[in-house]
């Protein structure tokens, strides 16, 4: 077994500093739950404030942006002065993958990480998603790295780990084992309560097609197998735009030439493959500044110092992209754009009657230049009925959320969603707008409906219907029964005036299978093409 | 050890109540003196006809509605782990009177702790989200103030328990709750839209899962779920009343006044109080009939043992 060499000082106050930010994006992921009688707390959607890419997609394909985005620039200012530090010592995503990286270097060959052309790509990238974003998709920003983890965790990882724990603690409590008088319950329970009320949103969560979201997530996990940080270094649109701002940094790294004897050893631990032409090249564009490059000197003769960018830059290589890439990235882009873009839905043909958005979406074509699909509002959500989309908003939807009542209603009481969207593409509502926003519109379905269908009472709807004035009201009327009598019995109907379409009918109804009530996005306040009713 | 004393204990008294309440109506001697109040109502009187209720007068008239049945103790022993049961169905403010009376519900808190209570627990099985419920009620935080239990019930924690009623043979129901030395149940009185009103036995829906089916025959199963709880001890929160739009309410126009808590053993008796209270004949509402005819109780409830004094 091949030992490490130790850590030095900078190493380890990196992987501290790394350490230290991924926890704090989890905290505050953690954080991210329903608060009663209030909203969550602004300083939870921290890290998309920080995050330059969310900022330009959302400006350029919306023509505004949230001032919060506007944080973002302060990131911008560091890496223009410090290089891609926030690659290596801040995105939450690159430390997973860097400490991913670390764990499969032994099924790697050890080698120098020199610069390889194909790490262009994530420029290219970057250019196809400006110009998707500019004919008014947000669909690239699936790979935003913030949005990516974010979405990964609160709709994959941590409900498995929720799984998990509930799984465990109950069968722990069926079984009840111990030894004398001792029971383990004594120990689970408390641990599983905390876990319960604060730390999991509601029990049993679960999202729609996490299944896609995590094995998406653990692919780009996986690919440090083949490259260290392959994502960061080939793929991260992220890191493609900071590493336009790190084009001459004033924190640069120098070789001394006097000692370098070209063994590359500084590049074998790079995280961002910066190295070039044996030792003596770097590009700056590409360094993450991990700083393991000054470790890895056995001559000491490696360091980072200030330089002002007006200076020399004998050894720097800029990034060279070629015309011919860009032109194809963006027609890549724009072709993408075009492509998804070209439905019946989207085109405004048809409507999709299960896409419920939550309340303060912006309409369709508006909503999807802004949702990044990054999981806060269904991270948030009390009832856990929002979901992400798989087709339902189109390919160009994938990931965005939408109400799916048979898992959870729109609770009336609640507007946290709009509030912690970072891009606004749900609007943050006072909670008494939210409470008018109509999100859809409940209707029966009489073959089904008990006291209609079946000759029974039921009425569970009504007695969940949340609007001040009840949406849902009820009649007698007449049942016809098998054996001729003529049962009286109280019957639902809809008041279209009232019903926001929050789904709770739909979501109580003991049609489990297929509610007899149902909400369908007609009549959505965001959309006046979507109105089934002649207004007045 | 102790556990198994005090089951065994609560099952006797349940017993020996349950006999009680059974014969005493047709066997015992109506003489006012000699047998214990079954039913108690306190009332304020407001300075004035729009008068708001303080939240001490809601403690206050609890306070009274106990007191004038023969005080907390005839119910709890010390040591006894004590269950109140309040409505905190829906995710509402205290104002649109959705949800048991904050301030009634930490009286008895106090109360119970007063008599030598081990635990005072409180919880419900909410219909909206549970936190909120609990938190936007004010319920959990005045119980939590007197370091009272808040219990969430735990979907993964409900057993299967033999029912044995004319409809639910079996059910799903916390076994936490059924486990207490005693449970009081502490409705507010309001609107239901299904079965005209929700009070105490209603209430009893809150201590099971699987209830959405139950509103095919709402007098049937509520009847075999009071007859399962054996309730010793009820409270009826009518300080306000929600009496349209119920259960779930959310419009102040909807809620009036009523300044009146009252306590009793004997749960239909304290349901058709309520149904008076909400303008209802009480033979007229299918529940209160169903539970009468069940023998779980009388509906003239006048005719029991009955106080009633009026704050002010």
């Amino acid at each position: 077994m091949k030992r490490r060499r130790a850590s030095s000082a900078s190493t380890r106050l990196r992987r501290g500093v790394q350490l230290a930010f991924l926890l704090l994006f989890l905290g505050l992921l953690v954080f991210m739950r329903p608060r009663p009688g209030g909203v969550p707390s602004e300083w939870l959607g921290l890290f998309f404030y920080l995050d330059p890419l969310a900022l330009l997609l959302t400006a350029v394909a919306a023509h505004a942006a949230p001032p919060t985005l506007l944080a973002a620039l302060i990131v911008v200012v560091v890496t223009g002065a410090l290089g891609r530090v926030f690659c290596g010592w801040v995105c939450p995503l690159g430390t997973l993958h860097a400490a991913a990286s670390r764990a499969m270097d032994p099924w790697r060959k050890p080698r120098p990480e020199r610069w390889s052309r194909w790490q262009t790509s994530k420029y290219y990238v970057l250019a196809a998603v400006i110009v998707t974003a500019a004919l008014g998709l947000q669909w690239v920003a699936l790979l935003d790295p913030i949005a990516l983890l974010y979405r990964s965790f609160a709709t994959a990882v941590l409900p498995a780990t929720q799984l998990a724990v509930e799984a465990t603690a109950g069968s722990i409590y069926q079984s009840n084992p111990g030894v004398g008088e001792w029971r383990l319950p004594a120990l689970s329970e408390p641990v599983y309560r905390f876990l319960r009320d604060d730390v999991f949103v509601r029990p049993r969560q679960a999202f729609l097609g996490s299944g896609l979201i995590l094995s998406f997530f653990l692919l780009t996990l996986a690919l440090n197998a083949v490259r260290r940080r392959f994502w960061c270094r080939y793929v991260c649109p992220l890191g493609g735009l900071l590493g336009l701002f790190a084009w001459r940094p004033w924190l640069v790294r120098k070789t001394d030439a006097h000692v370098c004897n070209q063994c590359e050893l500084c590049g074998l631990a790079c995280h961002g493959a910066a190295t070039d032409d044996g030792a003596s090249g770097w590009r700056p564009q590409e360094c993450m500044g991990c700083m393991n490059c000054t470790d890895g000197c056995p001559e000491h003769g490696v360091t980072f110092v200030f330089r002002p960018p007006w200076g020399g830059a004998d050894r720097e290589k800029p990034v060279d992209l070629s015309r011919r890439g860009l032109l194809g990235a963006a027609a890549a882009g724009a072709a993408a754009a075009v492509g998804l873009y070209n439905t019946p839905q989207a085109r405004g043909v048809t409507v999709n009657p299960e896409l419920i958005r939550p309340p303060g979406a912006r309409r369709e074509p508006d909503f999807l230049e802004r949702c990044i699909a990054c999981g806060s509002c269904m991270k948030v959500c009390p009832t856990g009925g929002l979901q992400p989309c798989l087709t339902e908003a189109g390919l160009a939807g994938l990931w965005t959320p939408r109400l799916v009542p048979r898992i959870g209603g729109c609770e009336f009481e609640c507007n946290a969603c709009g509030h912690v969207c970072p891009t606004e593409a749900i609007a943050p509502l006072p909670l008494t707008d939210k409470q008018r926003v109509r999100i859809g519109l409940a209707s029966f379905d009489l073959g089904r409906c008990l006291p209609y269908a079946f000759g029974r009472e039921c009425l569970v709807c009504e007695e969940h219907c949340p609007t001040p004035t009840k949406a849902i009201y009820f009649t007698r009327g007449e049942f016809a029964a098998r054996d001729g009598r003529v049962v009286t019995l109280k019957q639902p109907h809809v008041d279209p005036n009232h019903c926001t379409g929050c789904g709770l009918c739909e979501n109580v109804c003991p049609l489990r299978d297929a509610p007899a009530i149902r909400v369908r996005s007609g009549g959505e306040s965001r959309d006046p093409k979507n109105q089934p009713f002649l207004p007045g | 050890m102790s556990r198994i004393q005090t089951r065994r204990r609560f099952m006797l008294d349940s017993a020996a109540l349950g006999v009680a309440a059974l014969a005493a109506p047709r066997f015992a001697p109506a003489g006012p003196t000699d047998v214990p109040v079954d039913m108690s109502i306190a009332r304020w009187k407001p300075p004035a006809p729009s008068a708001a209720l303080p939240d001490a007068m809601a403690a206050r008239l609890a306070e009274a509605a106990i007191v004038q049945l023969g005080g907390m103790s005839r119910f709890v022993r010390r040591g006894d782990v004590v269950w109140i049961k309040p409505n905190i169905g829906w995710n509402r403010k205290p104002e649109h009177a959705a949800n048991t009376h904050p301030h009634v519900v930490a009286q008895l808190v106090r109360m119970c702790q007063e008599a030598g209570a081990k635990t005072v627990k409180v919880g419900d099985n909410p219909c909206n989200d549970p936190k909120q419920c609990y938190e936007n009620s004010g319920i959990a935080p005045a119980a939590r103030a007197l370091g009272a239990e808040i219990v969430f019930l735990d979907r993964d924690r409900f057993r299967n328990m033999a029912i044995g009623g004319k409809r639910l043979k079996q059910h799903p129901v916390y076994p936490e709750l059924v486990e207490c030395d005693l449970v009081i149940n502490v409705p507010v009185c309001k609107h239901h839209g299904e079965t005209e009103v929700s009070l105490c036995m209603k209430n009893y829906m809150g201590v099971v899962e699987d209830r959405g089916e139950f509103h095919q025959d709402l007098p049937a199963t509520i009847t075999d779920l009071t007859r399962f709880m054996k309730p010793r001890l009820c409270v009826l929160d009518a300080t306000r009343m929600l009496v349209a739009n119920g259960p779930t309410g959310g419009r102040l126009d909807d809620v009036r006044p009523m300044f009146t808590v009252a306590a009793g053993t004997d749960i239909v008796a304290l349901d058709a109080f309520g149904c008076e209270l909400l303008g209802h004949k009480p033979e007229s509402i299918s529940t209160v009939a169903a539970g009468r005819d069940a023998g779980l109780g009388r509906t003239d409830y006048r005719a029991l043992s009955l106080k009633e004094t009026e704050l002010s």
